[in-house]
């Protein structure tokens, strides 16, 4: 399995009454909240962060793409990824990813995404996603039209990068007459591409078709990685082939401490404040953005989700975050990984108010005691026998 | 009795209820869906023949993904009164239908005969915003969309929780609305400039209340529209024909000349 370290960038300074005053950390969150002085600070430090998991011997680093939010404060991933490209020196850097229908037109993503692809020397991995619900009020971007917006700018991309231009491309939503990007991507036919999906059927089958690989939505109950996951080896089935472990990723908060205990007390009300202050707000879910009948899925799937999570065994039962010793981390870890027979493991050693000293401290025994024994870890099912 | 049914308007499966006896009376229903028999569709129905279609994309008509915007709903009407063969109808038009409305007397003066407009969509006024309609919290909506949020007519417009049978079908009139109305906003830009070619009678309704689309719209719907008159309903909201339906029938009947 290989270990990634993600990094959401959030922004850990929310007033003391913010849980009573604001009913959301996202879209309408006043930005006077954010203080760009302080920002400073957590930017250099938040990639300061990824840059000590290159050393440390993570095979990637992995940011991410939100705006007009406390969450993370990342609304260009790619200006960190060209960052990570220059600062980092062999670990993949996963951006995912970038909101197709937010990019105007999405032959931008093909550029900036080439251009990180060549600087770093090909240690681009391609997240490409329909964006968050809340992206679509933040951008006033007609959420009935995401999935067909998505759909040709996904395909527009992918064409950017492997067929010779200049072509024409004239769909619904973008005609462009010259379609010709430089730079090319260094990794050919493209850099590997990663899509999100919160368990739709039709994520899913898509991705499974297209041999891409499939990361689940995070902050679940693990039971509802396991029903994507397997649903995900079955379409792949369907369309003739066995799935790589490597086309399925599981995101996943971990703090590692000296013993149980001390990383219980160390860890348990910054992971709190992330799960009921930071997430407030993030699963909105504008008409239109999913089918009806999916909406009603998700939100009958939100008894499953984290904010709604109180108590450590909570926690722990359904796995929202693996906390502990070196060895109860590995266990555990080694124990989901196999079940999930999931070959990519996403970490967030970083989350909401954890500081520095123990973002530094989670990440250093993560990598030296539990990580090398997850990276020579078999994930891989087996396939049952052909009946 | 209503009578429910399915007519082809230009390949697009619409659902059409009719009810009463009387001339004929165009109703076009709001971004809520109110395509089930209302209370108030009774009270037309005693002068009125209704026809209460459904548009693309509400309750079982088909077609959104031929729709971009509410003047492609016009000309859905368009299409829809040759199919029945109708020229000269009143067209009554609650909040996106009062919009479409307004549309359908622009696009096509012969086909209203006059026009009656209830807390209409379809202009903005930068001095007074709308409220914000696409928010999924149902107890936040009611006190957007009704004077009295313990109103027993709620029941009627719209689910009362996740649990509702009724919310498919509220999931697709949101995902219409927003089709039409995301952006720009449950307004057209270019609606007040061709409000002067409004040749109809117009009456204009509004509830004082209305925190969904305010007040000042209708006295600038009233202000643009040639010889419009304005009616304030004191004691209703944006939900008028749910929370005062005697009234708004009344006021539609002795306008309209049964």
């Amino acid at each position: 399995m290989k270990c990634f370290a993600f990094h959401l960038m959030p922004w850990d300074r929310l007033p003391a009454d913010f849980g009573d005053k604001y009913e959301s950390a996202w879209t309408w969150l006043p930005n006077s909240l954010y203080d760009p002085k302080h920002g400073h600070t957590l930017y250099n430090r938040f990639l300061d962060e990824l840059v000590l998991a290159d050393e440390l011997g993570f095979d990637g680093v992995c940011v991410n793409e939100h705006h007009q939010n406390a969450y993370g404060t990342m609304p260009s991933p790619n200006l960190m990824g060209s960052i990570l490209a220059r600062q980092t020196k062999r670990c993949k850097i996963a951006v995912i990813g970038n909101a197709l229908p937010l990019y105007n037109p999405p032959t931008r993503v093909a550029e900036e995404f080439a251009m990180i692809d060549v600087i770093s020397g090909g240690r681009l991995i391609a997240g490409l996603v329909v964006g968050g619900g809340p992206e679509y009020y933040s951008f006033s971007m007609n959420p009935t039209h995401a999935r067909a917006m998505y759909n040709e700018a996904l395909e527009l991309v992918i064409r950017a990068w492997t067929e010779p231009g200049p072509f024409e491309h004239y769909g619904e939503f973008w005609k462009l007459k010259y379609v010709n990007p430089w730079p090319r991507p260094l990794q050919q036919p493209h850099p590997p591409i990663w899509i999100p999906g919160a368990g739709s059927k039709e994520t899913i089958e898509f991705v499974a078709a297209k041999r891409f690989a499939y990361m689940g939505i995070p902050y679940f109950h693990v039971d509802f990685f396991q029903r994507n996951f397997d649903m995900f080896r079955d379409a792949c089935q369907k369309n003739g082939y066995e799935a790589d472990p490597e086309q399925l990723g599981w995101l996943c908060p971990i703090y590692v401490a000296e013993t149980d205990e001390q990383a219980w007390a160390e860890y348990e009300h910054h992971f709190m404040y992330f799960a009921h202050q930071l997430l407030k707000g993030l699963v909105v879910l504008p008409p239109g953005y999913t089918s009806p009948r999916s909406l009603v899925g998700i939100h009958s799937a939100m008894k499953q989700f984290l904010i709604n999570v109180k108590t450590r065994k909570e926690v722990e039962d359904g796995a929202y975050a693996i906390v502990g010793s070196p060895a109860t981390v590995r266990d555990k870890l080694s124990h989901y990984a196999k079940k999930l027979g999931v070959g990519n493991l996403l970490g967030l050693f970083q989350i909401g108010t954890l500081p520095a000293d123990l973002t530094k401290k989670n990440l250093t025994i993560f990598a030296q005691e539990v990580m090398p024994a997850l990276q020579k870890l078999n994930v891989r099912i087996q396939a049952p026998a052909a009946v | 009795m209503p009578s429910s049914r399915f007519i082809n308007v230009a390949g697009k499966k619409t659902q059409l209820t009719e009810g009463g006896s009387g001339p004929p009376l165009l109703y076009l229903h709001s971004a809520g869906g109110e395509t089930e028999w209302m209370p108030f569709h009774e009270e037309l129905a005693k002068h009125f023949t209704v026809l209460l279609p459904a548009h693309p994309g509400f309750a079982d008509s088909k077609g959104l993904e031929e729709i971009r915007d509410v003047t492609d709903y016009a000309w859905h009407y368009v299409d829809m009164l040759a199919e029945l063969k109708l020229k000269s109808v009143p067209v009554v038009g609650f909040s996106l239908g009062g919009w479409t409305g307004m549309e359908l007397a622009i696009l096509r003066p012969d086909l209203v005969s006059k026009l009656v407009l209830v807390n209409s969509a379809g202009v903005r006024l930068a001095e007074s915003k709308m409220g914000e309609l696409f928010i999924d919290d149902l107890a936040k909506l009611r006190a957007l969309l009704f004077k009295d949020v313990n109103n027993p007519v709620i029941k009627l417009a719209m689910p009362e929780g996740l649990e509702d049978p009724r919310i498919l079908l509220w999931l697709r009139a949101r995902e219409a609305s927003a089709r039409v109305g995301w952006n720009p906003y449950l307004h057209n830009p270019r609606l007040a400039a061709h409000l002067h070619r409004i040749q109809c009678p117009t009456k204009i309704l509004w509830g004082r209340h209305d925190q969904l689309i305010p007040l000042p719209h209708g006295e600038f719907l009233a202000s643009k529209i040639p010889g419009a008159t304005l009616e304030v309903f004191e004691n209703a909201a944006h939900m008028l024909p749910f929370e005062e339906p005697a009234k708004f029938a009344a006021s539609v009947t002795s306008f309209v000349g049964a």
